[in-house]
């Protein structure tokens, strides 16, 4: 500004010391515009540019309403004008290359307001800054490129990072996602969600187990309470186990014994749940050692309060 | 298509209702957005906010060839060998599954329209058709701002007869047990059409059916003896919801209402012959025989439910999130129950010949479910989040039931009885986080959850194992982690949990535990890296409780791709798994203290190698290495195995002909007669355009 004042001066003084005054005030010089327009990037980013035709993200390109008309890589990078003219790296925004937060905020701007991030607070990814980017090619080619589509892709996606899971489903007795009849995404919303482990939901509210497991739904008569209270995997390994049926213990009577123990524990608030089995339960004996031959219906019973059938 | 051409056979008032809404959709919803819209925040982009009007500059010509091929895509179908299966079939089937015979084994196609009439582009993936354990198929049709539709099924074989998980004693070539076994498919279809796409206002709807069929062995229990029986089921659950999203440029609300339908029908059966169970020995001088059976469920549901999610952009430095769910399924069932024989009575020292028992019952379970969070900017390096969750579900259910014994030693003897029961868990969770960007590459968090709620759980009048449960949850939750990227190469991230009980539901619950998950990742140029690292700490020490959890999971992965895979490529990958846990439990009729010690210790690897060997002329031959192995020793020790290896041979421009060899081999060293060895081998061709 300090520079501008003595040009400031000079230009009042012209009106002063000229012989004619001029008709009109010359019109103020136009602040340039900081954006270049989608033309001007894709004259030297024509591959990217060619690419991202295909992208359902191109319709912002010539929708009025997202306010970046005609400006579609400027939605995401930034003023681009600069960086037409001096061609540096420095000149423009990356979001690659930016802090995930600051990454994750450019997305945001315009997906915040989106029924997909409604979880987002109890996103696990998002609360360990895994950007956007980490999982969406925004670049990509085609309308179904921004994400990984079909099952093995999507698998392939999430195997990447959940090294743990992946070596879970390996085990002989697992959900059919190393198979690809599933994905992750069948089971989980990688964007979040309110309940557990981001478990998608079913109805609503209810687990998303149940999307398939439609038997096991209920509501029962009977319910057993591990399956209303913490869920399926109470019992069950969804990942993968060495166990038949993804049981959590290698023999289904130690799944049940676990809690029906007979020793039931007092805390300072309440006494956990799981009644104790009479004493006719001789597990010396075969049958007793194979709880479910008699209570069938573990996942809950219409008919019967003991779970037998 | 073909869903949807059902789905409007079933339902022709409600697809010609859907149609008419979609019609007045459209009208009233295509009107132009307003011309001027306000720019971004300013403050969600500060770079970036449009500070001019749009320029006048009008946007070049897109560059992309305007002529596309009609349909692209590719297809593989082949024929399969599956070789006799050296050990047993029900394992193999039961985790396996693959069978012999002509194979559509995949295919991913896209059919474009040029003129853009009924769509842009329809995308349709399928895969494993021809008797598969597994055969999916989706479908993507678009057309610019008027509809999206996707189209998924599934069908899934679901073989279980693996008595080892409830007979320790087969082993030893003791009694077969298990009589719950299953051959069964189960179909997944669901599809879902959303209108204006991308506009501000966009309804949708979708319909989504779960079904399930087949036969198996269940059992009737009849006091002291066992009968394994045939058994049929048939289930399906059908959910139709409808909803609108609304996404503004500060907020967004989305509606949905929808419904399910559910139906169960189970038979057990028995006719003619005679089944004496599994208790050979006579009772009182008497043996116990079945000599017919019928058992038939026959369940009935429906629920309501309702969604509302809404975000919204209050101001620069304050987000909000929030979402209300409400389900109230309903189910009434109708069981009869006819058996004759020789049975027996045990509460009553009395023999029947034959018994009729009819239970009626019902049941609903209202589920309410609310979330609020709001995401909060002070300053430009903090953040903090909080959110409040709460989860209400009361069940109440009742059951009348009559039963009537005749023969034996009585002429007739009837009985009814009334049960009521009800299910109430209240679920609470508050939570708040702050995350501090210490640098620009470099971020903590930490904060504190706490989880409360209450539950119990009665059936009345009192008898038998149920009993009336009151049981409080309380747990104090820290929480803390990093995430570290001293380069873009280059990350390491770690977040851990430590928490503090004074109450659970279950002795195997979360109470004082410790969660930690870390993670280094390192990509340059061919070679990247990952390691990960997982661990549980869960102790309960509450007297009578003393249960003591231990699991941790190393991981390693790496691939590398040098020249970008021209070549050759390879990625592996390596697991060590372990896991313990101890508690105690009472033998019943003893008292005697026992232990459940269980022991997981598994390594787990996985590979793949892809080499292009040296070739003249354009037609590149492909190898391809590799697969799983899983060797597990503790309580369940178990090897698997499933190595593979294919070539892929051009044979023209759009012709490959490829063949691939798979092995499964499985071994569990406390039940050998559950292995199996089978070779399968795939040969095929892919077509291209």
């Amino acid at each position: 500004m300090r520079a501008l004042f003595p040009a400031w001066l000079i230009l009042a003084a012209v009106p002063l010391s000229g012989q004619e005054a001029p008709a009109a005030l010359p019109a103020p010089t136009p602040t340039p515009s900081p954006y270049a327009g989608s033309a001007a990037c894709s004259a030297c980013h024509e591959d990217i540019f060619n690419a991202f035709q295909k992208s359902p993200h191109a319709q912002v390109d010539t929708d009025q309403h997202r306010g970046f008309a005609g400006r579609v890589c400027e939605s995401c990078h930034g003023p681009a004008q600069k960086h037409t003219e001096s061609a540096s790296a420095a000149d423009i925004h990356q979001p690659a290359k930016m802090a995930v937060a600051a990454a994750d905020k450019i997305c945001m701007g315009c997906h915040l307001n989106t029924p997909t991030q409604v979880g987002r607070l109890q996103n696990s990814h998002a609360k360990n800054q895994v950007s956007c980017v980490s999982c969406h090619k925004i670049h990509a080619d085609g309308p179904m490129g921004l994400v990984p589509r079909g099952n093995a892709a999507i698998n392939t996606e999430c195997e990447s990072c959940h090294l743990n899971v992946w070596a879970q489903f390996q085990k002989p007795n697992h959900h059919k996602v190393p198979e690809n009849a599933m994905s992750c995404v069948d089971c989980h919303n990688p964007h979040g969600s309110i309940r557990p482990a981001m478990q998608q939901s079913f109805a609503a509210n209810e687990p998303g187990c149940l999307n398939c497991h439609g038997d096991k739904r209920g509501p029962f008569a009977f319910e057993h309470e591990p399956v209303r209270f913490e869920g399926c995997i109470t019992c069950h390994e969804p990942h993968g186990s060495t166990n038949p049926r993804m049981l959590t213990r290698h023999e289904v009577r130690f799944v049940c014994l676990e809690c029906h123990a007979n020793l039931p524990g007092n805390n300072s608030i309440g006494r956990v749940v799981g009644v104790v089995p009479p004493a006719f339960h001789n597990l010396n004996l075969p049958v007793y050692q194979n709880c479910t031959v008699c209570h069938q219906k573990v996942h809950g019973s219409h008919i019967d309060r003991n779970l037998l059938k | 298509m073909r869903l949807l051409t059902q789905w409007r056979g079933a339902m022709p008032g409600v697809f010609n209702a859907l149609i008419a809404f979609a019609a007045v959709s459209a009208t009233a919803l295509a009107q132009t957005p307003p011309a001027t819209v306000p720019p971004a925040p300013a403050a969600a982009v500060p770079a970036q906010a449009p500070a001019a009007p749009a320029p006048t500059t009008p946007a070049a010509p897109s560059p992309v060839p305007s002529s596309e091929g009609v349909f692209t895509g590719w297809i593989d179908f082949g024929y399969r060998w599956r070789s006799d299966v050296a050990g047993s079939l029900d394992t193999y089937r039961s985790l396996v599954n693959l069978g012999s015979g002509p194979k559509l084994i995949g295919t991913e196609f896209t059919l474009t329209d040029p003129k853009h009439r009924l769509f842009d582009q329809i995308h349709v993936r399928a895969y494993d058709w021809g008797d598969d354990p597994y055969s999916t198929l989706h479908i993507d049709a678009r057309k610019a701002k008027l509809y999206n539709l996707n189209v998924d099924y599934r069908d899934i074989a679901y073989f279980d007869d693996l008595p080892s998980y409830a007979d320790p004693q087969l082993a030893g070539g003791g009694i077969a047990l298990n009589q719950q076994s299953f051959d069964m498919r189960r179909r997944f279809a669901n599809a879902e059409l959303t209108f204006l796409p991308g506009n501000w206002i966009s309804p949708y709807f979708a319909y989504d059916r779960d079904s399930g069929g087949g036969t198996g062995v269940s059992e009737f229990v009849s006091n002291v003896d066992e009968f394994p029986v045939p058994a049929q089921f048939h289930d399906r659950t059908s959910d139709y919801r409808g909803g609108v999203r609304m996404e503004f440029r500060r907020f967004h609300v989305t509606l949905e209402q929808g419904g399910t339908k559910f139906e169960d029908d189970e038979t057990l059966f028995q006719s003619g012959g005679v089944n004496y169970g599994n208790t050979l020995a006579p009772i009182f001088g008497q043996t116990l025989d079945l000599t017919g059976y019928l058992g038939a469920y026959g369940a009935r549901g429906t629920s309501i439910y309702s969604r509302a999610l809404m975000t919204a952009s209050a101001t620069s430095w304050l987000d909000l999130y929030g979402q209300f769910l409400y389900s109230q399924p309903k189910t009434t069932v109708n069981y009869q129950q006819y058996d004759g024989g020789n049975l027996y009575l045990q509460s009553q020292v009395l023999f029947y010949s034959s018994q009729q028992y009819l239970v009626s019952s019902a049941a609903q379970m209202p589920h309410t479910t609310g979330n609020l969070g709001a995401e909060i900017r002070p300053r430009h390096r903090i953040r903090i989040t909080e959110s409040w969750t709460t989860d209400r579900l009361h069940n109440a259910g009742s059951s009348a039931e009559n039963q009537t014994l005749t023969g034996g030693q009585t002429a007739e003897q009837q009985t009814a009885a009334l049960l009521e029961s009800t299910l109430v868990t209240n679920y609470n969770q508050a939570e708040a986080l702050v995350y501090f960007e210490a640098t620009s590459n470099l971020t903590l968090r930490g904060g504190y959850r706490y989880v409360w709620g209450d539950a119990n759980d009665a059936v009345l009048p009192a008898e038998g194992l149920a009993s009336v449960e009151n049981v409080k949850l309380r747990q104090n939750v820290g929480i803390g982690g990093f995430t570290y990227r001293p380069a873009s190469k280059l990350s390491f991230s770690a977040e851990g949990e430590s928490a503090s009980s004074g109450g659970a539901f279950f002795r195997t619950s979360l109470y004082d535990y410790q969660k930690v998950r870390a993670q280094a990742r390192y990509h340059t140029g061919p070679i990247s890296f990952s390691a990960d690292f997982n661990l549980l700490n869960n102790q309960d020490p509450q007297p009578g409780v003393n249960y003591d959890y231990l699991s941790h999971q190393e991981s390693l992965s790496v691939m590398w791709s040098p020249a970008g895979g021209k070549a050759f490529d390879l990625q592996g990958s390596y697991t060590r798994s372990d896991l313990r846990s101890d508690i105690n439990y009472l033998q019943p009729s003893t008292e005697d203290s026992l232990l459940s010690n269980y022991r997981d210790n598994s390594h787990i690897a996985t590979a793949l190698f892809h080499i292009n060997p040296p070739h003249k002329g354009p037609m590149a031959p492909v190898i391809m290495a590799g697969g799983s192995l899983v060797i597990s020793s503790g309580s369940r020790p178990t090897t698997y195995f499933q190595p593979m290896a294919k070539l892929s041979l051009p044979a023209g421009k759009h012709l490959t002909w490829f063949a691939e060899w798979r092995y499964y081999g499985y071994n569990e060293a406390f039940y050998l007669y559950e292995a199996f060895r089978a070779h399968i081998v795939t040969v095929g061709l892919r077509v291209t355009r």
